[in-house]
C-alpha cells in the first residue's frame, strides 16, 4: 500500500509534470515512424506517467481511474485493435498487416494507407503497453489479501 | 556563424566546468548531505548551462526547441529529486557531520 | 567545433567514471542514489553531444528526453522506498 506522499513540493511538481509527460507520450507513439520511438516506447512513457501519480499521489486516488480491471480490458483492448486491424486486411484480399489493402475502404492511396495503418497498430501497441505495465506495477504493490500481511 | 560557435562553445564550457566541480564535491566532501548539496546545485547549473550552449549551436529549429524544453524539465525535476532523496535521508535519521572526523556516512 | 564537442564528451565520460566510484563505494544506500543521479544527468548531456557529433541530434533529443525523464521518476520511487523502509 502506498500512502500520499506527505511532501507537498514533491506531490506539486508530479501534479505539474503529469499532463506534459503524458503529451510527450502521445507525441512519441505519433511520430514512431519519423524519430526513434513507437508503440512500445510510448506506452512505457504512458506507464511512467502513472507511476509518478502512484508513488506521488497515492495508490488510492490512482485505482479510482486505472484500476486493475481496467488495466486488463485496456490490455485487451490493444490487443484486438492489433489483430483486429491484421485481420482486415486479411479480409480485404492481403496478407496479415498488408496495409495497402485498407486503402480501398480509407479510399485514400495505398501509401497513405500504410502510414495510417502503421499508426493504428501502434495505438493498440501503446494501449496494450501501458495497461499490461500498469496492471504488473499494481499487482506488485497490492498488498497480499490471502496471508493477511499488513504494511507499515 | 563564427560568434554562435563561440557562444555555444563558452557555455558548454561552462557546463563542463560546474559538472567537474560537482564530481569533486560529490567525491571528496565529508558526509551524505554536503554531497547532496553539491550534486543538486552544481548538476542542475551545469544542465542547464550544456543544454543552452547546444541549443545555441543548434540555431533555431525544432530541435532547439526541443533541447529547451528538456532544460525546463530537468529545471522543475532536478531540484525535485534531490529534495525528496535529501528528505528521505533526515527521515532515516542520517545525522549531519558537525564535528571534524566524525563517521564517514 | 567537432573537435571541440569530442573533447567535452570524452570529459564527461571520465567524469561519469569518478562518479561511478561514489556508487561502488559509498557507504550508503543513500550516497549511491546520489551517484546514479548524478551519473543519469551527465549522461543527458552525452548523448546530446552524440547526436552533434554525427549530426542526428533529431534523433537524440528524443532519447534524451525520455533520459531525463525516468532518471527523475527513478529518483522518487527510491525515495519513497528509503522513507518507508526507514533504514539505509
Amino acid at each position: 500500500m502506498i500512502r500520499e506522499s506527505d511532501d507537498v513540493i514533491v506531490r506539486t511538481v508530479a501534479r505539474l509534470l503529469m499532463p506534459f509527460i503524458t503529451l510527450y507520450a502521445l507525441y512519441v507513439v505519433m511520430h514512431g515512424h519519423y524519430s526513434p520511438g513507437g508503440g512500445f516506447q510510448g506506452g512505457v512513457i504512458l506507464a511512467a506517467g502513472f507511476i509518478l501519480l502512484v508513488v506521488t499521489q497515492g495508490i488510492d486516488r490512482v485505482k479510482r481511474r486505472m484500476s486493475q480491471e481496467k488495466a486488463i480490458i485496456f490490455s485487451s483492448l490493444g490487443l484486438l485493435i492489433y489483430a483486429g486491424i491484421g485481420a482486415l486486411c486479411l479480409i480485404l484480399g492481403g496478407d496479415y498487416l498488408d496495409y495497402g489493402t485498407l486503402g480501398r475502404p480509407l479510399s485514400v492511396q495505398r501509401a497513405e494507407a500504410r502510414s495510417l495503418g502503421i499508426l493504428g497498430v501502434e495505438i493498440g501497441v501503446a494501449l496494450g503497453v501501458m495497461a499490461v505495465m500498469c496492471a504488473i506495477f499494481f499487482a506488485i504493490f497490492t498488498p497480499d489479501q490471502k496471508n493477511g500481511r499488513r504494511e507499515q | 556563424m563564427v560568434i554562435r560557435e563561440l557562444i555555444a562553445g563558452f557555455f558548454v564550457c561552462t557546463g563542463f566546468f560546474f559538472f567537474f566541480t560537482a564530481t569533486v564535491g560529490l567525491l571528496r566532501l565529508p558526509d551524505f548531505y554536503s554531497r547532496l548539496h553539491a550534486t543538486g546545485k552544481g548538476d542542475t547549473l551545469a544542465v542547464l548551462f550544456s543544454l543552452i550552449g547546444l541549443a545555441v549551436y543548434e540555431g533555431f529549429s525544432l530541435t532547439s526547441v526541443k533541447i529547451v524544453l528538456i532544460a525546463v524539465f530537468m529545471f522543475l525535476a532536478q531540484p525535485t529529486a534531490t529534495h525528496a532523496i535529501s528528505r528521505a535521508a533526515f527521515r532515516c535519521n542520517v545525522k549531519p557531520l558537525t564535528t571534524p572526523g566524525g563517521p564517514n556516512r | 567545433m567537432n573537435t571541440f564537442f569530442l573533447i567535452m564528451g570524452i570529459g564527461m565520460c571520465l567524469l561519469v567514471m569518478l562518479c561511478l566510484f561514489r556508487v561502488i563505494y559509498g557507504p550508503t544506500i543513500l550516497n549511491r542514489a546520489a551517484g546514479i543521479s548524478a551519473v543519469g544527468t551527465k549522461t543527458l548531456i552525452i548523448l546530446l553531444i552524440i547526436g552533434v557529433v554525427h549530426r542526428r541530434v533529431e534523433m537524440f533529443v528524443d532519447i534524451s528526453m525520455v533520459y531525463a525523464l525516468l532518471n527523475f521518476i527513478g529518483c522518487l520511487v527510491l525515495a519513497k522506498y528509503l522513507e518507508r523502509t526507514g533504514e539505509v
